[in-house]
Parts: C-alpha cells; sequence; structure tokens
C-alpha cells in the first residue's frame, strides 16, 4: 500500500442485527419459525481514501450512518463485506461523553481512559494537559461526570481524546456543545493538528465548520456514499439535502 | 512482531488492572460501609445455618462439634459467594460498558476478565478474614493451604467459561441476567454447602452429580476441612469441567461479539 495513503476503504459494508424482542417474538419463532433478528443494512458498498494529512469532513443527515462509518474505520466494528486497510493509530472516540463512566469523577475517568488507551504518555502531564485544555477546575474534576452540565462533558471528553499522540483524530459532533470560547479554542488545537501533520476525520451538522477545518469531505445518505470531493462541494451538497 | 504483540499484551494487562479498579469503585461508590457487606452476607448465611442445622446435625456423625459445622459451612460459603458474586457481577459487565466498547478499540474479552480479576481481590481479602476468625474455631495453619492457589484459579477458569457464556447472551436477551438471579437459589441448595453430602439419598445423588459447581466447592472445602489433600481424581474432574466450560464460553463470545456494538 502506498505509505501516503492511511486510511482505504474498499466495498465495505456494515449491517447490524436488529431484533424486536418480546413475548410475540416467540410466538412467531415457534409457529412460524420466524428469526427474532433481522439483518439491517447500515452501511453500502463503501470505498474511499485518506492520504496521511489530509482532513476529510463526513456529512449527511441524522441515521445517515456517519457514527458506524467512524467505528468500523476505528476496527470497532467488523464490516460484513470488504476490506479496511489503516496505517496508523486513533484517538479514543468520545462523541459527546459516551465513553465516559458517569459514576466515577472526571479525574476518575482521565486516569481509567488514559489506561486504556495505552499511551506511553499516560504520567501526571499528561493529566494535567488534559485538565488544563479542559479548564476544569479541580472541584469540578473530582465530581462524578453524571452531575456535569453537556458542555463540561464535551470540554473533558475533548480534551481527554486530545492527549495522545494517535496518528489519526476522529472528533464526532464534539464542538456542538461547548460555549464560544471553547469553540474556539478546539478549532486553534485542531489547526495546531493539522499543522503537525495528523489525519483528521471530522463529522459536524454545520458545513461552515468542514470547510474551516477540512480538505476533502464525503457525503453519505441512508448508508451509502453519495457524494465525495472538496469541502466546498460537499457543503453544497448537503445544504440541498434540506 | 513478536516485539509488538508482547508490548500488546502488556498492554491488555494494565488494562485489566484499570477496568478492575474502575469495577471497585464503582461497586462501593456512594456506599457507606461498601466493603463490610461482602463478609456480611456470609456471616449471614453461617448464622442462619448454625440455628437452622445444628440441632439437627450436631447429634448425626457427619460433625463431632459445632467447631466443625462452622469450619465446613464457611469454608464452602466463601467459594459459593465467590461464584456467585461474580456472576452476578459479570453477566451485565458487556451492557454496561457500552459507552466504552463503542469508543475504544481493545478486546472486549477484557471486560468480563476484569470481573474476575476484581472479584478475586475480594476473594482475597475474605480468605484473610476467614482464616483469621476460623483459628478461634479449630482451624490449623498448614503449608497444604497453599493448594487454595490452583484451587481458585481452576474455579476462575470456570467462572470465566460461565461468564462469557451468560455475558454474550445477555446482550441479545436480557432475560439471561434475570433467569440467573432466579436460578441461582436452586444451584446453592443443590450443592452441599450447608449440609454434608452423606445426607442426600441415593436416588438424587446423580443430580448433585451433575451440578459442576459441586466439584469445585467439594475441592476448595476439602482444602481447610479434609485432614488429607484432595486426591488427584478430584482435581482432575475440576481441571476437565473449567476447560469445558472455558471452551463453550468463549465459542458463543466470539461467535457473537462482532454483534455485541449494534446491540448494546
Amino acid at each position: 500500500m502506498n505509505p501516503e495513503i492511511l486510511i482505504k476503504l474498499e466495498n465495505v459494508s456494515v449491517s447490524f442485527w436488529q431484533n424486536n424482542l418480546g413475548i410475540h417474538s416467540i410466538k412467531d419463532l415457534v409457529t412460524k419459525r420466524k428469526n427474532p433478528f433481522k439483518n439491517k443494512p447500515i452501511l453500502k458498498n463503501i470505498s474511499f481514501e485518506v492520504k496521511k494529512g489530509e482532513s476529510m469532513g463526513i456529512l449527511g443527515r441524522n441515521g445517515s450512518g456517519k457514527s458506524t462509518l467512524l467505528r468500523t474505520i476505528a476496527g470497532l466494528i467488523k464490516p460484513q463485506e470488504g476490506t479496511i486497510t489503516v496505517n496508523g493509530s486513533f484517538a479514543p472516540i468520545l462523541a459527546i461523553g459516551a465513553g465516559l463512566e458517569m459514576e466515577l469523577s472526571g479525574y476518575e475517568n482521565i486516569s481509567l481512559l488514559l489506561s486504556l488507551y495505552g499511551t506511553a504518555r499516560k504520567n501526571v502531564n499528561s493529566i494535567e494537559e488534559i485538565k488544563d485544555f479542559s479548564e476544569l477546575s479541580d472541584e469540578v474534576l473530582s465530581m462524578p461526570v453524571k452531575r456535569y452540565s453537556s458542555g463540561m462533558v464535551a470540554r473533558l471528553a475533548f480534551s481527554i481524546s486530545l492527549a495522545n499522540d494517535a496518528d489519526i483524530l476522529i472528533i464526532d459532533e464534539v464542538l456542538a456543545v461547548g460555549d464560544q470560547g471553547f469553540q474556539a479554542k478546539c478549532m486553534e488545537k485542531i489547526y495546531n493538528i493539522k499543522a503537525e501533520g495528523k489525519t483528521i476525520l471530522f463529522v459536524s451538522h454545520f458545513p461552515e465548520d468542514v470547510l474551516k477545518i477540512c480538505d476533502t469531505a464525503i457525503l453519505l445518505e441512508n448508508g451509502c456514499l453519495t457524494h465525495s470531493g472538496s469541502a466546498e462541494e460537499i457543503g453544497t451538497n448537503y445544504k440541498q439535502l434540506f | 512482531m513478536q516485539n509488538i504483540n508482547k508490548i500488546h499484551n502488556v498492554q491488555n494487562i494494565t488494562r485489566i488492572y484499570a477496568l478492575s479498579k474502575r469495577n471497585v469503585i464503582l461497586r462501593y461508590k456512594s456506599s457507606l460501609v461498601g466493603f463490610f457487606w461482602g463478609f456480611f452476607k456470609p456471616l449471614l448465611y453461617l448464622l442462619i445455618f448454625i440455628m437452622i442445622f445444628s440441632a439437627a446435625f450436631l447429634q448425626s456423625k457427619y460433625f463431632p462439634s459445632i467447631n466443625d459445622y462452622i469450619i465446613f459451612i464457611s469454608a464452602g460459603l466463601i467459594f459459593w459467594f465467590f461464584f456467585s458474586n461474580v456472576t452476578n457481577q459479570a453477566i451485565g459487565s458487556i451492557v454496561g460498558s457500552s459507552g466504552l466498547i463503542k469508543s475504544l478499540n481493545i478486546p472486549i474479552l477484557l471486560y468480563p476478565l476484569s470481573e474476575i480479576v476484581s472479584e478475586l481481590f475480594n476473594f482475597l481479602l475474605t480468605l484473610v478474614v476467614f482464616l483469621i476468625v476460623m483459628y478461634w474455631f479449630g482451624i490449623s495453619y498448614n503449608l497444604r493451604m497453599l493448594l487454595i492457589i490452583p484451587c481458585t484459579l481452576l474455579f476462575s477458569i470456570f467462572c470465566l467459561g460461565i461468564i462469557l457464556f451468560l455475558s454474550s447472551l445477555n446482550v441479545f436477551f436480557r432475560d439471561v441476567g434475570i433467569m440467573w438471579g432466579t436460578i441461582q437459589p436452586a444451584i446453592f441448595y443443590m450443592t452441599p454447602i450447608a449440609y454434608p453430602e452423606g445426607l442426600i439419598p441415593e436416588k438424587y445423588k446423580l443430580i448433585i452429580k451433575c451440578n459442576p459447581v459441586y466439584y469445585f466447592i467439594k475441592l476448595g472445602r476439602s482444602i481447610f476441612y479434609d485432614p488429607v489433600a484432595p486426591p488427584a481424581a478430584q482435581w482432575l474432574h475440576c481441571a476437565i469441567i473449567a476447560v469445558i466450560m472455558y471452551i463453550i464460553g468463549a465459542l458463543v463470545f466470539n461467535k457473537l461479539k462482532n454483534q455485541f456494538i449494534s446491540t448494546i
């Protein structure tokens, strides 16, 4: 594989089991021998490439398969068909706090995620770094995350996902919740990461943000990749959806 | 390549440690005396059994004194509670970690595995308390007690098999978790813990022998209660059961693991 190409997807299809369990499904299973699990296609035949240092935006309506696509690229979901080749490491995907443990405090979450992610930099420095970037006080970080406001959760989640040396950064709608100051700070950080030559996959519902960060973009509709091209083009395509 | 594998393994050990720590914190979070409930439960059972059964058993040939009966039940109970706690905690380990499973690319096997590690930690503390308290009831310390290590290891492999089986099915049918809570008392009374094995009528012995937990409880208790080390045949039985259970659990888990994310 060309070393310049970091991520390559070839005809990737992903389907999920969808169940409809309940007392009626037992009846159906017994009388009609109907399987209570249905295969529901989520991603259909997707192919694209991301070069090293490229920032790609992923646009699409709610439920078009954006998050599933990210998880598939990150290796969390195995595609039923097609192949994925990735030449680098991923930062954890913390889509608005999905990976945070609500009962644990901010500090406990930081140390849990750093050890799970297994960064070589798991030390006092990275904890300080996360604390500084998130601008959350000691008092807040000692509280269980369930008491955080959604903006505070986003700050913590985003700061943790930045605190490692991954080659590929995945940003899944994290920016939508933070306040203006934090959004600006994140944007600046993302520009820096870009300048370091790292690769970014960016999911957003705001074509303006995608335009600011990304060079290229793809558009997903109902699990199919319908358009790919420059961020500008795809932004226009996306707006035409509505 | 070998080096990469090695780094990977070391990393997974740190991960298991981090997850086990999380399990322990989560379990006792916002409880006052958290940890002591772990000792209280076996103690309560012990008292109940002494009150109910001692009158019946003490005159019989099975237990020369009440102290023997106390050691007999306690040794069985610590192993039973290891089994019961670890399965109850771990059955929801995959469903309960959905957030982490959806965001981090680490082997899903680590989640159930970490439940075993955190329960082993619990078990170790219970064991220490047990050994201290049992001194008053006339237990004698000897090197034979070190057999507890291979015994616990075998029991853990067996538990891992059960956990893999139950927790992966529980992802798709939550009935599994509810069912497990329901049938546990039946398994408990089908295992000779509160009563001696000799009391079981001949025609029901087969039912007891079909209960895999029986073999492990018997092996573990025998280390503390019997004057000689358990015979090789007993170890062999446990090893075979543990390996078979592990293979069944691993097969089911591997078959289903690709669909965990879509369902949790």
